[in-house]
C-alpha cells in the first residue's frame, strides 16, 4: 500500500489584529481602580458568605446577587495553597523562549477570601517555598489602577 | 434622527487583541487550476458527472450531488449579468480595507462608482463575482450581455480577469 | 419516542448599542435570571443548559467557560452551539431537542452578543476578521485590491443581502420604497417593545428615505444595528409545563436545513451552483417540514403571527413568501396594504424584528422568544390584538446557508 503523495499548498497569513475593549462591569472596575490606592477588594455573598476576589456580582455557589454594599477590603496577606515553577514563557509572536531564571507561580488564598489568585511568587529562597507558607502582596512603587500594580507576592514570617 | 436614547453609566474597558497574523492558513488547490487557466485567458470550471453542472471557479466535490468533479471544462468569455449592486460615489475616508484607504492608495479614483456584478458565463452553472467596466451605472440591468476583460499580460493571478464589459451582439 | 415540549418562561435584557455597564457574563446572567423568574423555576430545578454566541464578535473564545457559574451551569450538562446568524435559532432548537428526546425535563436556552466589546467602528471587529479570513486565501492567488474593495468593502457592507434584494426586486416588481416602509414599520413596532434597540415611535418611510445610500438598494436607515443584549427561554416537558404555566407556548414543529453557500465557497474559492441568492431553498424546505410536523396545511390561514429574521427589510418580504405566508412575489403588495402591521391580517415582526435589534447570537432566539410571547399573551404593548393559535419563528445565518424554522402554538401537536 503506497501513501498518497500529499500536494504542498501555499500558506497565507493576514497581518491583521482584531482589537477588543472588554467592559468590566461595576464590581471589577472597583477592584481594578482600587489597586491604584494599593487596596485589594473582594465581594462577600450576602447569603452564603463565599468571598470572591476579584469581586463579581453573582455568587457561583448559591446564585444570590452580590452588590457594591457587599464589597470588603482585604489585608493583602494570605497563604500559599499550591505552586509551580516555570522555565519558559511566550514572546510577542507566541513562540516559547527560555527564561534566564525560572520563576515561581503560586495559588494564593488571601485572608478573608475563599477563592484563589494566581500570582508570581518572588523574593523567596527556593528551599523555603512550600504549601502553607505565609505570603503577602508586593506593590509597584508607582501604581496606576491596573492589574500590573501587583508586582508579585513575597514570603513573610511572623 | 428621533430614536429613543438609552442612557447608562459606563464602566472601564480592558483592551486586548486577537492576532490573526499568528495563523498560517493553507491555500486552496482548486484555485490553482483556475489561475493557471487565467494565464492563458481561459475560464476553467469543473463538470459534475451526476447533475451535469459546470461550476466556475472549479471545485473538487459537487455541492448538490456530492460526487467528485474531476473533469475540467473551459467556458465562454461571453456571459450574462445575473445580479448587481451599485456603490455610491467612493469618497476618501469612507471605506478602509485592512487599515488602508483605497482612494489614498490609488486603487480607485475619488468619486468613482463601483458596480460589483454576478456574471454567469455561457456554459457555466455558477456566478462569478467581479466588476463592470466601461459602462455607465444607469445602463446596468439583469440579463445584460457582457464579455470578460483580461489584462494585457496575464501572470496566472486572480487579477488577470479585470472584470466584464458590455457586449454588442 | 418524542414527547412534547413547551416554553414556560422568557427573559431578555434591554438591548442597546453600548451595554458598557456590564461585562459579558453579567449580561447573560441578567437574561437567564429574568427567564427563570418569568417561569417561576429555580436554578436547582434546571437539568441542562444550551448556550451560544458568535465568539469572534465579543472576542471571548470560550465564553461558556466564563459564564458557566453565572447561570447555574456547575453540575449540569452544557452544550454550546454556533451557526452564524441563526445561532439563537439553533440554540433554541438544541434546547427543544434536549427536552423532546426525553433526556431532560427543564432546560434553559440562552444566546447573546456583546458587540460593544469590539474596537472597530460600528462594532464590526467580528465581521471584519471573519470576512477577511474568508478572502485572505485569494491574496495568495493575486486578488486585486480593486476587486477586494468591490467584493468585500462595498458588496459586503450589506453582504450578499444586497444581491438578494436586487434579485427579489427584479422578479417581484418590488421597489426600494417598499424597503423604506418595512424599515419604518420595524422601528415603530420596536418603540412598543421595551427591550428593543432602535425605537422610533413615529417613524415614517420618508424618514428612512432621507438617510444616505450605503450601496444601492440599501440605505443606512434600512440596515439593522449592532446591539448588545441577551435572551433566554425556559423549556419544559409536557407534565411540568402543564403544572407550572397557565399558557405555555407548545413546540409544534421545528426544522433546520443547511445549504451550499451563496456566491462562493469560503476559504477555498470554489464556485457554487446557486444562481439566485434569493432562492433560499433551505427556508422553503425547513418551513414545509416544520408545518408538516405541526399539522399545518395552509399557513396563510393557520399562522397568526410571524417573527422573521430580517436584518434587511428585503428579507422580511422574501422570507415571508418562503414561509408560505404570501404567494411568491406578492409579499410587498400585501405589506403596502398594511396586512403585516401589528393589527393587520398577517402581522410580521411585531417586536420590531432583527431590523430594529440585532445582537447577532441572540437574534434568532429572540424570534422564538417573541413568537412564544405572542402565543402566551405576554407581549404587552406589542401583543397582536387577534387570537394567536400558531406562530412561526425563523432564523437565517451562515453565509446565507443555515435556516431554522420553529412553529409554536397554543395546543400541543398530536404525539408522534
Amino acid at each position: 500500500m503506497t501513501a498518497e503523495k500529499i500536494q504542498a499548498v501555499e500558506t497565507n497569513t493576514l497581518p491583521y489584529a482584531a482589537g477588543f475593549c472588554w467592559s468590566t462591569g461595576f464590581l471589577m472596575e472597583k477592584f481594578i481602580k482600587s489597586l491604584a490606592k494599593k487596596e485589594i477588594w473582594a465581594a462577600k455573598c450576602p447569603r452564603c458568605g463565599y468571598t470572591y476576589v476579584p469581586p463579581r456580582n453573582r455568587c457561583g455557589q448559591c446564585d444570590a446577587k452580590i452588590e457594591e454594599k457587599d464589597l470588603t477590603k482585604l489585608s493583602g496577606k494570605g497563604i500559599l495553597v499550591g505552586f509551580t515553577k516555570a522555565y519558559v514563557q511566550l514572546d510577542a509572536s507566541s513562540k516559547f523562549v527560555d527564561l534566564d531564571e525560572p520563576i515561581f507561580i503560586g495559588a494564593v488564598k488571601l485572608d478573608g477570601a475563599d477563592s484563589n489568585l494566581f500570582m508570581q511568587i518572588a523574593e523567596i529562597d527556593p528551599q523555603d517555598i512550600k504549601e502553607g507558607i505565609k505570603v503577602q502582596v508586593k506593590w509597584q512603587d508607582q501604581t496606576q489602577g491596573a492589574i500590573s500594580d501587583i508586582q508579585y507576592f513575597t514570603h513573610y514570617t511572623g | 434622527m428621533a430614536y429613543l436614547k438609552d442612557q447608562r453609566r459606563e464602566t472601564m474597558m480592558v483592551e486586548g487583541s486577537w492576532n490573526i497574523g499568528a495563523y498560517r492558513y493553507k491555500g486552496s488547490t482548486q484555485l490553482q487550476e483556475y489561475v493557471d487557466g487565467l494565464k492563458e485567458k481561459k475560464l476553467i470550471g469543473s463538470l459534475c458527472p451526476g447533475c451535469g453542472k459546470v461550476i466556475v471557479q472549479p471545485r473538487n466535490i459537487c455541492g448538490r450531488c456530492h460526487r467528485r468533479m474531476d473533469k475540467r471544462m473551459v467556458v465562454s468569455h461571453k456571459g450574462t449579468i445575473t445580479c448587481f449592486v451599485i456603490s455610491p460615489p467612493i469618497e476618501k475616508g469612507k471605506y478602509k480595507i485592512i487599515g488602508m484607504d483605497p482612494v489614498e492608495a490609488g486603487v480607485i479614483q475619488e468619486g468613482a462608482i463601483l458596480v460589483p456584478v454576478f456574471v454567469r458565463f455561457d456554459g457555466a452553472d455558477s456566478n462569478i463575482n467581479t466588476i463592470l467596466l466601461n459602462c455607465p451605472p444607469e445602463k446596468v440591468h439583469i440579463g445584460m450581455r457582457v464579455k470578460a476583460v483580461f489584462v494585457e499580460n496575464p501572470e496566472g493571478k486572480l487579477s488577470d480577469l479585470e472584470g466584464v464589459e458590455p457586449l454588442k451582439e | 419516542m418524542l414527547r412534547n415540549a413547551a416554553i414556560i418562561g422568557c427573559g431578555q435584557t434591554k438591548h442597546s448599542g453600548r451595554r458598557r455597564d456590564v461585562n459579558q457574563a453579567e449580561l447573560v446572567s441578567e437574561a437567564v435570571h429574568n427567564a427563570l423568574e418569568d417561569a417561576q423555576v429555580s436554578l436547582k430545578e434546571v437539568n441542562a443548559l444550551v448556550v451560544g454566541n458568535m465568539q469572534g464578535f465579543g472576542g471571548v473564545a470560550n465564553p461558556d467557560l466564563w459564564i458557566g457559574d453565572w447561570i447555574g451551569a456547575p453540575g449540569k450538562p452544557v452544550l454550546r452551539i454556533a451557526t452564524g446568524g441563526t445561532t439563537g435559532g439553533s440554540v433554541g432548537q438544541g434546547g427543544f431537542y434536549s427536552v423532546m428526546s426525553g433526556l431532560y425535563d427543564i432546560v434553559v436556552a440562552t444566546a447573546w452578543e456583546k458587540h460593544s466589546d469590539s474596537k472597530e467602528a460600528g462594532a464590526t471587529t467580528g465581521l471584519l476578521h471573519v470576512a477577511l479570513a474568508n478572502f485572505f486565501h485569494a491574496f495568495g492567488y493575486g486578488l486585486s485590491m480593486k476587486n477586494l474593495l468591490a467584493t468585500s468593502a462595498v458588496g459586503a457592507a450589506a453582504g450578499v443581502a444586497a444581491y438578494q434584494a436586487r434579485f427579489y426586486m427584479h422578479r417581484s416588481g418590488c421597489r426600494s420604497e417598499h424597503f423604506d416602509m418595512v424599515a419604518a414599520k420595524a422601528r415603530r413596532n420596536a418603540a412598543r417593545n421595551k427591550y428593543a434597540h432602535l425605537q422610533w415611535p413615529n417613524c415614517t418611510p420618508e424618514d428612512i428615505h432621507k438617510t444616505e445610500l450605503i450601496v444601492d438598494p440599501f440605505r443606512y436607515g434600512h440596515v439593522c444595528p449592532a446591539s448588545d443584549g441577551a435572551s433566554a427561554i425556559v423549556i419544559a416537558c409536557e407534565d411540568i409545563a402543564l403544572k407550572k404555566c397557565k399558557r405555555p407556548a407548545w413546540v409544534k414543529g421545528l426544522a433546520s436545513y443547511s445549504d451550499e453557500e451563496t456566491q462562493m465557497q469560503s476559504e477555498s474559492g470554489g464556485g457554487v451552483g446557486v444562481l439566485d441568492p434569493s432562492e433560499q431553498m433551505g427556508a422553503r424546505l425547513s418551513a414545509m417540514k416544520a408545518y408538516q410536523q405541526a399539522g399545518i396545511k395552509d399557513p396563510k390561514q393557520e399562522i397568526d403571527v410571524a417573527e422573521i429574521y430580517q436584518p434587511f427589510p428585503s428579507q422580511e418580504l422574501l422570507f415571508s413568501e418562503k414561509l408560505g405566508l404570501f404567494d411568491e412575489g406578492k409579499a410587498w403588495i400585501a405589506m403596502e396594504k398594511g396586512e403585516t402591521e401589528i393589527n393587520g391580517r398577517m402581522p410580521c415582526d411585531p417586536s420590531g424584528g432583527v431590523n430594529a435589534t440585532n445582537a447577532i447570537g441572540s437574534s434568532a432566539l429572540q424570534r422564538i422568544l417573541e413568537a412564544g410571547l405572542q402565543v402566551m399573551g405576554k407581549a404587552e404593548d406589542h401583543q397582536v390584538p387577534k387570537k394567536v393559535r400558531n406562530a412561526v419563528a425563523h432564523g437565517w445565518g451562515g453565509v446565507t446557508n443555515y435556516i431554522t424554522v420553529t412553529v409554536l402554538g397554543e395546543t400541543p401537536a398530536p404525539r408522534r
